[in-house]
């Protein structure tokens, strides 16, 4: 009976003790490294001036975000808005803030 | 007939020599010990030598199209970067871990390295030639067998432009649109 029960008990051991120090080595670094994440391009970093822009790789950038501007902008439903909106009680954007909103969106 | 008895003497002693090292076990396996370097050097002209060899007729289409930039830049984030890198970064779980050690394609030391490939044209070749195809017991799977030529290209045009890249450029090129 006591054989038995070591004998159990060891085999129990032999099964998890490698997997425990396994999984162990599997956390130690950090798990982000392997996290595939589907990141949108960054365009808000692109410094036009410094741009050539017959270099292929300044007209590829160009083009990705001009197809990503795009489509954030095609994701609005107009058919779901609301059209009540009350331009009369809006506030008129001054000139240097639409400026800024206009650098912002390219 | 005494050069024949020599030469089937030195046959047999070759054969048994191979077998024993084969069966013996005592062959190091493990990725985390280098080979010697009289097998790293076998070992890699093999490697260069046969890979020139098989890509040396491949037609190379034109490279210079901005869409083929897109295509091949979100490509390689998804299967090449976590092994080759990226722009600011110098080591991966990967880069670190694989035997032989996957080139760094984010620096220019290896794109530029004309002695390897001959010229840019033949370079362009090659990694086309290794994309679709792989390189047996090296970590560099077939891309060819689940994806056409047309990505393939689309992945070397983007290669050939990486070390050039900044980390913001690299980072848009690669995004999922």
């Amino acid at each position: 009976m006591k054989k038995s029960l070591i004998k159990t008990i060891s085999k129990i051991a032999l099964v998890l003790i490698p997997s425990i120090s396994l999984s162990m080595t599997a956390t130690a670094h950090d798990p982000s490294l392997h996290a595939k994440k589907a990141e949108k391009a960054d365009c808000s970093k692109m410094d036009h001036s410094k741009m050539d822009m017959k270099d292929p790789v300044a007209i590829a950038m160009m083009n990705k975000c001009m197809k990503q501007a795009d489509k954030s902008n095609n994701k609005m439903d107009h058919s779901k808005m609301d059209m009540k909106m009350d331009h009369s009680k809006m506030k008129t954007m001054d000139e240097k803030k639409q400026k800024k909103a206009d650098d912002n969106n390219y | 007939m005494k050069m024949l008895k020599w030469l089937l003497i030195l046959i047999v002693l070759g054969l048994g020599t191979t077998a024993t090292i084969i069966y013996s076990g005592n062959v190091d396996v493990a990725a985390d010990e280098p080979h010697s370097d009289l097998v790293h050097w076998l070992l890699e002209t093999t490697r260069l030598n046969a890979i020139s060899k098989a890509a040396e007729n491949i037609k190379v289409p034109d490279l210079t199209d901005p869409e083929l930039l897109l295509s091949g830049g979100v490509d390689y984030g998804f299967m090449c970067a976590s092994c080759h890198l990226k722009p600011g970064q110098s080591e991966s779980d990967m880069s670190l871990g694989l035997y032989p050690a996957p080139p760094n394609l984010a620096v220019s030391d290896y794109n530029d390295d004309s002695d390897e490939y001959g010229d840019d044209t033949q370079a362009d070749r090659n990694n086309f030639w290794v994309i679709k195809h792989g390189i047996k017991a090296s970590g560099m799977p077939a891309w060819g067998k689940t994806h056409d030529d047309q990505r393939i290209w689309a992945m070397v045009a983007f290669i050939k432009r990486l070390p050039s890249l900044t980390p913001e450029q690299y980072q848009i090129l690669t995004a999922i649109e």
